[in-house]
């Protein structure tokens, strides 16, 4: 039932044309649906074993509901998800159990994701007994052994979620997503609870198992250097499609969709000078709803570069040659036509954009919104 | 002339468990119109220190002064305290959405903010002042969204009307604690380029409080970095983040991922922060620190001069040579670790001990 793509060994998950929509209800007495969030609208992707695939985005641009997905964690309304070559959308519930151990996830809220009323030990153990791999003594054996791998002093075997920190609460995640030694584990936001210096210490041992466990990660994060870090290949995502995709570095020194330049842009450096000699572009307006999006390219209405047909036709998903220099004469780029290769998470850097920026265009114009402080002198008017 | 200025504040908590030290011996100056950031980790007291100067830490034990427009902040009454705060000293919390009242509309909360401190302006005047200030801050079409409620606003636009009613009484001094860390990045940089000029035409002070190391490359002149309660470093901002004399500021910048180390390990701090209530003794970073040697154990430092020009200052036993990130400093820090420990063998390096947890 595997399709001949999967055949690649390099490639775990393949997601292809993932859509989740949720209803959005109204009315006392009778119920009935108004309206759709289109939390993920035909999203693509993969995740290459032993690699991590990074997920950028805000708030509400579907990455979470993405990971839910791929997790199995909520039911696709189309699309598939395929597992090492397994579509998992359509297994029934016992057929999808032995599927589950492989895929694990840490979540962002270290107090939340624990039950404060269990002992450690009972939560790192609770995968054995559920998949009923390991019991008694043997459990407490493993448990232990997680506990130590993670950096955690085994004897506290006893202690209650309370009794730990931030960063130590977080490793006891990342050790009951071991437990069944999963091939991917799914981190939404796993960092950004957490303060900076121990923040690295959970980064450090995440890249540390990824090694040693040949696993692979789809990582979720909002904060742009943090994914750039961990990453090997990063998908831009907004309102719900992915915007941009591409191995971590050409995304961070290349970008060309704007909404990238922008993020990117609007990450403050830790570094005074950088940060008063970066051109800030600073978008106008908030991300609008997923209720209902706009037409033609979702970020047309915040876009600098945009141009009447961006509020028309949807740019496809696809690879851009682009060379350094002025932008072109206004005509849109429809770039090259997709292969199979082409998808998010793979080699390729593909971009759905009309008019995709150029390496060293400026998107910093003087006409950027009264907001536009940080606009001095930078823009050459090249992408009015 | 210094508009605030905080001298040897210590503020503790008595608790069931024990006395929780949350800010201990420190001191700083806010110059007008210009902007302070405090960094720090959670519990490092930056949180507990600014609200202490408005009255907003019930219960707690305060011993220090804070001049501030020629009144000690410390000595004033409830009365007086309310004539101060949010006509003269206003605040930017970090969550608008539960500072904004669910039940009111936005107009009506920054109006009736306003007449609570001048009676003598009425209410259509103030709700004029109103849309003008919602206008100020970017809130497209004022007028009309004057009327909506808090929950009818997105993330970006309750912070940004918080930041309307901090200015409505033109304050001469703004503490926003944390003011973008519930916003995405590109609101973020909406908010903070809106700060920026705002500051610029009304020459308002800023302190701004957060532990995003990059919000305050962003917008601080000067810096105060906290740790357990007490300031480790203070100074310009280009000498703390190129300079940076305490292994704890080093720490903080060398953990952060950035650009240059992609890929590669990142240099965490080892350990945890202490508990306030149980303070390790001498230096509260040593327990953490690479470059610890006896003294440090024995005798708290206290903030003395890095630089020649005396601003930039640093609570730690190292020599003044040994500050910023370059390899000659590396080995001052490291020759000085080394005769002070004397007869020990090579001295433990940061990444030596680096993910050992406690």
């Amino acid at each position: 039932m595997a399709p001949a793509a999967d055949r690649d060994d390099n490639v775990l998950v393949r997601v292809e044309n993932v859509v989740k929509y949720f209803p959005v209800k109204a009315g006392g007495f009778i119920r009935h649906t108004v309206g759709q969030v289109h939390a993920v609208d035909d999203v693509s992707l993969v995740v290459e074993r032993g690699k991590t695939l990074g997920l950028v985005g805000e708030t509400g641009s579907g990455k979470s509901t993405l990971a839910r997905c791929v997790a199995g964690l909520i039911p696709v309304t189309s699309g598939k998800v395929f597992l090492d070559g397994t579509d998992i959308t359509r297994l029934s519930r016992s057929a999808m159990r032995p599927l589950r151990r492989q895929v694990q996830m840490i979540f962002q809220d270290p107090y939340s994701s624990l039950n404060p009323r269990r002992r450690v030990g009972a939560i790192i153990g609770d995968p054995f007994s559920i998949h009923k791999t390991a019991t008694g003594a043997e459990r407490k054996r493993m448990v232990q052994e997680l506990m130590e791998r993670v950096g955690l002093n085994p004897e506290h075997f006893n202690r209650f979620p309370a009794e730990f920190s931030g960063g130590q609460r977080q490793r006891i995640g990342v050790a009951r997503a071991l437990a069944l030694r999963p091939k991917l584990i799914i981190c939404d936001e796993p960092v950004s609870a957490l303060d900076v210096s121990i923040q690295a210490q959970v980064l450090n041992l995440l890249s540390d198992l990824q090694q040693e466990y040949g696993l692979s990660y789809l990582f979720i994060a909002h904060d742009l250097e943090v994914v750039r870090h961990v990453s090997d290949k990063v998908a831009v995502m907004y309102l719900g499609r992915i915007g941009e995709a591409a191995p971590a570095d050409v995304l961070y020194t290349t970008p060309q969709h704007p909404y990238t330049v922008a993020l990117l842009s609007a990450a403050p450096a830790a570094d005074p000078d950088s940060a008063a000699a970066r051109q800030r572009i600073i978008l106008t307006g908030d991300v609008p709803s997923p209720i209902d999006p706009p037409a033609g390219c979702r970020f047309h209405p915040r876009c600098p570069k945009a141009q009447p047909i961006c509020g028309v036709e949807e740019p496809p998903l696809v690879p851009h040659e682009l060379r350094a220099g002025p932008a072109a004469d206004g005509s849109p780029d429809a770039g090259a036509s997709p292969t199979a290769a082409d998808v998010p998470g793979g080699e390729a850097h593909v971009t759905a954009c009309h008019f995709p920026v150029s390496p060293g265009e400026s998107l910093v114009t003087a006409g950027a919104g009264a907001a536009g402080t940080a606009a001095n002198g930078a823009g050459k008017g090249e992408s009015a | 002339m210094t508009l605030l200025e905080v001298r040897d504040l210590n503020v503790s908590f008595p608790t069931a468990d024990g006395v929780v030290r949350a800010v201990r011996g420190v001191s700083f100056d806010v110059e007008p119109g210009r902007t302070l950031g405090i960094v720090g980790e959670s519990g490092s007291g930056k949180t507990v220190l600014t609200q202490t100067l408005l009255g907003l830490t019930p219960g707690a034990e305060v011993t220090g002064n804070a001049l501030f427009e020629g009144a000690d902040l410390l000595d004033l009454n409830e009365d007086e305290l309310r004539r101060v705060r949010g006509a003269r000293i206003s605040v930017i919390f970090q969550d608008p959405l539960t500072s904004l009242h669910p039940l009111y509309k936005i107009g009506w909360q920054i109006s009736e903010m306003i007449r609570a401190h001048d009676k003598s302006v009425s209410k259509s005047e103030a709700a004029a002042r109103t849309v003008e200030l919602l206008r100020r801050v970017g809130i497209p079409k004022a007028e009309t969204r004057a009327n909506d409620y808090p929950h009818q606003f997105s993330g970006g636009m309750r912070q940004r009307a918080m930041i309307a009613m901090a200015l409505a009484l033109e304050p001469r001094l703004i503490i926003a604690d944390e003011p973008t860390t519930a916003l995405d990045a590109t609101v973020q940089a909406q908010i903070l380029d809106l700060l920026l000029r705002l500051q610029e035409d009304l020459g308002t002070a800023l302190i701004m409080i957060t532990h995003d190391l990059g919000v305050v490359a962003d917008i601080a002149d000067d810096v105060l970095v906290m740790y357990a309660g007490r300031a480790a470093e203070k100074g310009p901002k280009r000498d703390i983040f190129y300079t940076p004399h305490h292994p704890y500021t080093k720490g903080l910048l060398e953990s952060i991922p950035s650009s240059s180390a992609a890929g590669g390990r990142l240099k965490p701090i080892p350990g945890q922060p202490p508990s306030l209530i149980n303070l390790p003794s001498g230096c509260k970073f040593h327990p953490r620190c690479g470059y610890v040697f006896d003294r440090c154990k024995e005798e708290e430092p206290v903030l003395r001069p890095i630089s020649e020009s005396g601003l930039h200052t640093s609570a730690c036993w190292l020599p003044a040579a040994s500050a910023g990130l370059s390899a000659e400093a590396e080995k001052v820090r490291e020759e000085t670790v080394q005769a002070e420990r004397g007869d020990e063998p090579a001295p433990a390096t940061a990444a030596g001990n680096e993910g050992s947890v406690a």
